[in-house]
């Protein structure tokens, strides 16, 4: 039997296929990433390009509404993008820097949960101390400061140039407590076990035995954590962009968006905030979705029957 | 704390005499009255001299006393002087009035008009409007003249921008061995610190960006005054949604500006006050010459304003609460060109670029404040793509009024954003200050970040300075409008309009005008 028979034939697969949520919840997220990946092809317009916005068109409702035009289905912002086209934008962008700030932490994580686990003793308790202290403090806030000290050290220019990549740092740097935790509570519930003993005996190095030997038995909470931390850092992203420490307002992510939006919603422009924040809980949603019944799959203790 | 009286004695002494006024004696008010206000920002400095802007001199008009001020209707109310004549070609002669304390309890003289006229000639932003002026002679102790170089047609107009300082408090060096009267931008000057002056309020504490404390002057001379409120907390909400929300909700008692969004909501609500009227305050971008090239070709300007759609911005991001400008003056004032129109047509600019041989375009750095002006940051986001039509790719960095200003006097980008009030209310001050050569030994210039320069505008701005005959005056002003047009010496967007909003029972309508300096001595509020 090769490999994808296996995979087919696999209880996984169908405790996935019966289980009505996981489905949906794959499918809500699958459309969404499709959508990201395409949205040049699939927007009206392309809303980082200045030169393409007009004035004029600003704050349209969206279709279904009086005054809504076909051109813009979700209506316009105040500056007059479109703002369906603005959201396949944001969404490319938010889940960009969800997936890589993931990578980030997860990079982390592992290389030092696994160190600190192995090896025990001092480096272990360093790491943990260091952990423990980046924990009382929320991420939120330790990303606010980064982010507003390096805005006020290098300019907002820069800043609107590097934001990506500040965000993902920041929010990856921020978060690896989270995986170096679950990573070393494995190993060392791994390191004790008769196969690690084995390839001691045989002489192999330190960092074989935890890549080799140690790390696939340790993936199914990285896999759990991670699609809950994709979520989280989604939601991050959206919270400093709000706050105008994230994606600058002509580049807008989900969270810049809302927060554009936000100043319209006392005087009937719902559309520019309500929509955008619609998609992002939807997007979280899914995902938190799918996180959640992996951790009932992959987790013995909690079979359901 | 930041009323850090050198006489620690007097401040305890004031501290008492505004408890008790209140309490036991009934100054003005038989019962406390708060003021709960919100504006946008709070003042940069508590420096009068410091920074020429709204911000200022709203503060300016609570915590001291100009010599006149302008009524609703823009006539000259005596304030601190009582009257005065013109005794010559070059001299007022001012009486002031007399049994005036200042917060400090010093006595009220004529030589405190002479050093606060002084300390104007020094100060980097008000020299400008006090060039024409020799400066200020005590004839007595309640007489002063003040003497022009020129005949000048607008010594009272000027009268309303001098607010006289406490002499002996202001004089001496402070802890840090800096004298108590030096003027000092964006620094931490004494004055920036400290102040005392005639007005009504005594600033009672002030956390900068947080909260500003007022109470009532117990002493204050204008016993007449209908005013009723004991005591002011004015908080900046930089979030228009925010200040909106807090005034709807009773967090705030009275707010300025209202963001066009929200009037037509503010007007339709039973418990809100709102009022508005047509403003003179323009907005405008300048490009600055000597940072780019491509900005002294005069059809690369005239390109900038064609491709700007000015009516746009107004219809759509104002709300139509603006007026569409293609020149300085308002209409009314002494220079308006009622034949100058704006210049919107993206084909005429296009052509214009490529003529000027920047058909492919170029990149610009721009800045705007994004407290400042009603809709500043949306305006120059607005700004930034109609220049991409044109391929002019513009960086664009908004910031609070208090990073952009320390960023505007050093020139920081290719283009700047600056909206102009002028307070005398007359065409040749929006010259002088935005658009005359910038000289730092006149002050003229002071705020043109283009660098604009034109000795033919110059040449007429003086000459209208002493021109007494308003009519030729007006022709002259005319003349500089129609220049600059001609030149695009700067891209005009619009006169913004005035919004107040407070809740009912706060007679705001009664102390706003034109300038934008509500007169919250004079407030009444009921129950």
């Amino acid at each position: 039997m090769n490999r994808l028979a296996v995979f087919f034939g696999s209880d996984f697969l169908y405790r996935f296929r019966t289980d009505p949520v996981a489905v949906g919840a794959t499918v809500v997220l699958g459309l969404f990433v499709l959508a990201a990946v395409f949205a040049p092809w699939l927007s009206g317009m392309n809303p980082h390009d200045p030169a393409q916005i007009d004035i004029m068109n600003s704050e349209i409702p969206p279709v279904w509404q009086d005054g809504g035009a076909p051109a813009f289905p979700f209506g316009t912002d105040a500056q007059g993008r479109d703002l369906l086209s603005a959201i396949l934008y944001g969404l490319r962008i938010s889940i960009t820097i969800g997936i890589f700030a993931v990578m980030v932490q997860m990079t982390l994580g592992i290389v030092i949960g696994l160190v600190s686990g192995y090896l025990g003793g001092k480096v272990d308790a360093f790491f943990m101390r260091l952990a423990d202290i980046q924990l009382s403090m929320s991420t939120l806030m330790l990303a606010i400061v980064a982010l507003a000290v390096f805005q006020a050290a290098f300019g907002a220019e820069l800043f609107a140039d590097m934001a990506i990549i500040m965000l993902i740092l920041v929010i990856g740097i921020a978060e690896w407590p989270q995986y170096a935790r679950t990573i070393r509570a494995s190993v060392l519930a791994e390191r004790k076990k008769e196969y690690v003993e084995a390839a001691r005996v045989i002489g192999l190095s330190a960092p074989v035995i935890m890549v080799r030997h140690i790390l696939p038995n340790t993936l199914s909470p990285l896999l759990v954590i991670s699609t809950v931390q994709v979520a989280n850092a989604i939601i991050s992203e959206a919270a400093l962009s709000f706050l105008g420490l994230g994606m600058p307002v002509t580049k807008p992510s989900l969270g810049s968006l809302i927060s554009a939006g936000f100043e319209y919603i006392f005087s009937g422009s719902w559309w520019i905030t309500t929509i955008p924040a619609i998609v992002l809980i939807v997007l979280i949603l899914s995902i938190n979705l799918l996180g959640d019944w992996l951790r009932d799959v992959l987790n013995p203790r909690l079979y359901k029957g | 704390m930041t009323f850090p009286f050198t006489k620690a004695a007097a401040g305890a002494l004031m501290a008492c005499a505004v408890a008790f006024g209140a309490g036991a004696a009934g100054v003005a008010p038989a019962e406390a009255k708060t003021l709960r206000m919100a504006y946008d920002a709070d003042p940069v400095s508590m420096d009068p001299h410091e920074q020429l802007s709204g911000g200022t001199l709203q503060f300016s008009h609570m915590v001291f006393d100009p010599l006149v001020r302008f009524t609703r209707d823009l006539a000259y109310e005596p304030r601190l002087a009582e009257s005065w004549e013109q005794i010559d070609d070059r001299t007022m002669r001012f009486k002031l009035r007399e049994g005036v304390t200042f917060h400090s309890g010093n006595p009220f003289t004529a030589e405190d008009v002479v050093f606060t006229v002084e300390r104007l000639k020094q100060s980097p932003d008000f020299k400008g409007l006090f060039e024409p002026f020799v400066g200020a002679k005590a004839v007595d102790d309640h007489t002063v003249d003040l003497i022009t170089k020129e005949p000048y047609p607008l010594t009272l107009t000027m009268a309303t921008y001098i607010f006289p300082m406490d002499k002996a408090f202001y004089t001496g060096t402070d802890e840090n061995g800096e004298p108590k009267d030096a003027v000092v931008k964006h620094g931490n000057s004494f004055a920036s610190r400290n102040s005392s002056g005639t007005g009504p309020f005594v600033v009672r504490s002030r956390e900068q960006g947080v909260r500003l404390e007022f109470g009532r002057f117990a002493d204050y001379w204008d016993t007449e005054s209908p005013g009723n409120v004991s005591e002011i907390i004015f908080t900046p909400i930089k979030e228009a949604p925010t200040r909106v929300a807090s005034l709807l909700s009773g967090g705030v008692d009275f707010i300025a500006p209202v963001p066009p969004t929200d009037l037509e909501r503010l007007g339709n609500e039973a418990d809100v006050n709102l009022v508005t009227m047509p403003g003179t305050r323009i907005i405008t971008f300048q490009m600055n010459q000597d940072r780019v090239d491509a900005f002294k070709d005069v059809r690369v300007r005239q390109a900038i304003v064609h491709a700007i759609n000015n009516e746009g911005i107004v219809e759509k991001i104002m709300k139509g609460f603006a007026t569409v400008a293609a020149q300085q003056s308002a209409e009314g004032q002494a220079g308006h060109v009622p034949e100058l129109t704006p210049r919107y047509d993206l084909e005429a600019a296009k052509a214009l670029m490529a003529e000027a041989g920047y058909a492919d375009g170029f990149s610009v750095s721009m800045m705007a404040p994004n407290n400042r002006y009603v809709n500043d940051a949306k305006i120059a986001e607005a700004v930034a793509s109609m220049l991409a039509r044109i391929n002019i790719k513009v960086d664009l960095t908004t910031m609070p009024k208090a990073q952009y200003w320390p960023k505007f006097d050093e020139r920081a980008a290719d283009m700047m954003m600056i909206g102009w009030h002028p307070d005398t209310e007359d065409s040749a001050n929006y010259t002088e200050f935005l658009l005359m050569t910038p000289d730092p030994e006149t002050g003229y210039g002071q705020y043109n970040s283009g660098n604009y320069s034109n000795p033919r505008v110059d040449e007429l701005i003086v000459q209208s300075q002493s021109m007494v005959d308003l009519d030729e005056r007006a022709k002259v002003l005319q003349e500089v409008e129609r220049i600059l047009y001609e030149d695009a010496a700067f891209v005009p967007l619009h006169w913004q309009n005035l919004a107040w909003a407070a809740r009912q029972g706060v007679h705001i309508e009664d102390v706003v005008n034109v300038m934008n300096f509500p007169y919250l001595g004079d407030l009444v509020i009921e129950d």
